[in-house]
């Protein structure tokens, strides 16, 4: 009983957090002085062409992106997850970084190095000029982005290439080739990975809005913004943010069912051995190649941006100015990823056990929350909690608090309901039948077993909080902006060295504790 | 005493039990026979509690426990053990952790439990071995383990799934022998999943056969 009412629970957390603020924003655009009107979608309609041409731009931005990061993302994926390339690990964490800071950061970095008075312009002035210029719009737009999202392409590829039954590409591996394996095998098997990582680049590409501002490239998400913060045009922007909705809603209703199933298949033989390809006389070229891209993507632009920060008046200057704000953004994301990993947790064991006849929706809930863009999140808390009753999460952090849980409940649900694959069923089953409580068998046997998968999920869920821009640009209350919000603010007068070292700072606490675990995991597992 | 009446389990819109009735007697030794897939595990985690009839009724020493969709009494309500096919040890906790387990979530007082953890691990001959961890010890002190931890608790009825099945003949043989003492020693009612005729015909007084989730017969 205290199994279904605590699951319950948490299902019900997710639905009120999550689901509720974007009934709540739909109703609200349909109500105006208390009755029923379509005066929000009419203004819309009759902004047509401008709206449609924003949304042109942000489709085709995202088009751009997901075809290049699932170009590219592949085949990095299957060098460093299924191959003998060496490094593979380390190459894997360093082009991960760039998931795990705002995207903007990337861009200023890029600008760093080949903007007007960076590096590249003192030894290519010519060619300097002309990046620079093109840097701005869609081209820069699209090579940032994709720079920073093309590893969750890499990650679900490693991810699954390993969970393709080894004993399948064996049977291929009498017949053919290698080649002939992945063309025919390995990448049917993983099909529904690809395509699901292609649409959470498209997504999330659709939903961004910091890159898009820094390189004033106009896209439906910003213009949706603007009338929320420029215009505080309340009705407009709740309008505007409906047909990203719907893209982000349609979009999933037409892959869920296909990778649901198909990644089922995989996960029920993913234990086997994992059979690695032998690159022989191609080891090493590829591995220069693969350093190559590492160096210009992820080393270059990051190295320029130390660079430029270097001086200790540009720290002083970045401590005086977003002190508070560097401190906010340690505490608001300790408190989110705490809470998420608490609501995660048992939201994940919902998932993983089916305990409820609710769990599929409530593994959909928070995909949908987590692919929808930020802003259209922050609106819809908005929506909810702007009353004078729920005043005291409005006009407070926990109004940002709820917009981490909100945007990335997907990120402990999924990760812990992979984490308890790895616990058998029979150990929890086992201490049931030896007459443990459900709390006790969670807190003696089932938590101990997955503790460290969940220090793991706090640590994302604490990267991803710290690096949120769009929820928390939408709903911060005054005085409680967080760093990148900051960063972007004093991006519009601040010295590019005061930015530089901001970013820098936010890089740091980013990775600190992704430092620190890997630090105590090389100790604790020699 | 065990029942079923008129059993039925789907997996995945699958019937893997159909319409199963069966008794079993206190202190009997019944097994359950037949090949791979054919539902006797199933019929283990339905007795056990750990999966729910879709159809019929289960009872316990005549009282209704299962029925439909529904757990009249908990697993661990039902005074059952079980060792698992893949005997479930709990990899954190020490030998003596995993039998005591049991005992400490029915509160019973410190010094009962020192007690009863000492006198199961002299029963399966695992003294030394208390502060050991599963990864420690071998196949076969694994397999006491198991059986220390599900009779740690007295159950009446201890329920075994191909626990067995991975052990090499010599040390099936020994501990084939060991359940038989302990059988006769404490009297519960066993019920023993098999598919090898060699184990079947040792420690079954009676062996049920199940084809494709339907009794198919039994033999004394």
């Amino acid at each position: 009983m205290e199994k279904r009412l605590t699951l319950w629970a948490a299902a019900a957390a997710l639905a009120v957090i999550g689901l509720l603020p974007l009934l709540t924003m739909v109703t609200n655009s349909l109500v105006v002085n208390g009755v029923f009107s379509l005066q929000a979608y009419q203004a819309l309609w009759e902004s047509g062409s401008e709206q449609l041409a924003l949304m042109g731009n942000s489709i085709l931005l995202s088009l751009y992106v997901t075809l290049l990061a699932t170009i590219m993302g592949v085949p990095l994926g299957i060098l460093l997850g299924k191959t003998d390339l060496p490094l593979r690990r380390s190459l894997t964490a360093l082009l991960t970084v760039p998931l795990l800071i705002p995207p903007y950061v990337i861009a200023v970095a890029w600008f760093a190095l080949i903007g007007s008075g960076g590096w590249m312009s003192s030894v290519a002035p010519e060619a300097s000029k002309h990046l620079a210029t093109a840097f701005f719009g869609l081209y820069g737009c699209t090579g940032v982005l994709f720079t920073a999202f093309m590893p969750i392409v890499i990650l679900l590829t490693i991810a699954y290439v390993g969970a393709v039954n080894p004993r399948l590409e064996d049977a291929g591996r009498l017949v053919s080739g290698w080649g002939g394996v992945l063309r025919h095998i390995t990448l049917p098997s993983i099909a529904p990975a690809i395509l699901f990582a292609a649409i959470l680049v498209f997504l999330l590409t659709l939903g961004e809005v910091g890159v898009p501002t820094y390189l004033r490239y106009r896209v439906y998400p910003v213009e949706t913004l603007t009338q929320f913060a420029a215009f505080y045009d309340f009705s407009a922007a709740t309008a505007a943010a409906i047909p990203l909705l719907a893209i982000t809603l349609a979009l999933l209703a037409l892959e869920y069912p296909i990778l649901r199933n198909r990644t089922s298949e995989l996960r029920t033989v993913m234990f086997g051995g994992r059979a690695h390809i032998k690159l022989g006389r191609w080891r090493f070229p590829l591995l220069a190649l693969v350093l190559a891209w590492t160096a210009v993507t992820v080393a270059l632009p990051l190295a320029v941006l130390i660079a430029q920060s270097w001086s200790a008046s540009a720290y002083a200057d970045a401590f005086a100015r977003a002190g508070g704000s560097i401190l906010r953004s340690l505490v608001f994301a300790a408190v989110g990823a705490s809470l998420l990993m608490l609501v995660g947790f048992f939201g994940g064991y919902l998932i993983h056990n089916r305990t409820l006849p609710v769990w599929r929706g409530v593994d959909a809930l928070t995909l949908f929350l987590f692919t929808l863009p930020g802003t259209v999140v922050g609106i819809g808390l908005i929506s909810l909690w702007n009353t004078p009753m729920s005043n005291f999460i409005y006009s407070t952090p926990a109004i940002i608090i709820l917009g981490y849980l909100a945007q990335y409940a997907v990120l402990p649900t999924r990760m812990t309901s992979a984490i308890l694959d790895r616990v058998p069923r029979s150990l929890e089953q086992a201490a049931q039948l030896s007459g443990a409580t459900w709390f006790m068998t969670l807190r003696q046997v089932v938590v101990p077993l997955a503790r460290r998968g969940l220090i793991a999920v706090w640590i994302i869920a604490y990267v991803f909080c710290l690096r949120d821009l769009g929820v928390s640009m939408v709903v911060y209350p005054p005085g409680s902006d967080t760093l990148p919000v900051r960063i972007l603010t004093l991006m519009a007068n601040g010295a590019p060295s005061l930015i530089a070292a901001l970013c820098v700072i936010l890089i740091a606490v980013t990775l600190l504790p992704l430092g620190a675990v890997a630090l105590w995991s090389g100790r604790t597992n020699p | 005493m065990i029942e079923l009446r008129a059993v039925s389990k789907n997996y995945n819109g699958r019937r893997v039990i159909d319409s199963v009735s069966l008794r079993m007697e206190r202190s009997e030794r019944v097994v359950l026979f037949g090949p791979s897939g054919c539902g006797k595990s199933t019929v283990l985690q339905l007795i056990a509690g750990l999966t729910l009839p879709d159809l019929g009724e289960i009872l316990i020493d005549n009282e209704l426990v299962a029925r439909a969709h529904k757990n009249l009494r908990e697993p661990e309500e039902r005074g059952i053990g079980m060792v698992f096919q893949d005997l479930a040890l709990w990899p954190h906790m020490t030998v003596a952790e995993n039998i005591e387990f049991g005992l400490r979530a029915k509160r019973f007082p410190h010094k009962q439990r020192a007690q009863r953890v000492s006198e199961m691990v002299d029963l399966v001959r695992l003294g030394d071995y208390l502060n050991a961890r599963p990864a420690e010890l071998s196949g076969g002190q694994q397999q006491r383990v198991a059986l220390a931890r599900a009779l740690a608790l007295t159950p009446r009825i201890l329920l075994m799934d191909e626990p067995l099945s991975t052990l090499d003949d010599e040390l099936n043989r020994q501990l084939r022998q060991e359940i038989l003492r302990l059988h006769d020693d404490l009297g519960f009612t066993l019920v023993y999943v098999t598919h090898s005729r060699d184990e079947a015909r040792e420690l079954g007084s009676r062996t049920i056969f199940l084809k494709q989730g339907r009794l198919d017969g039994e033999q004394s």
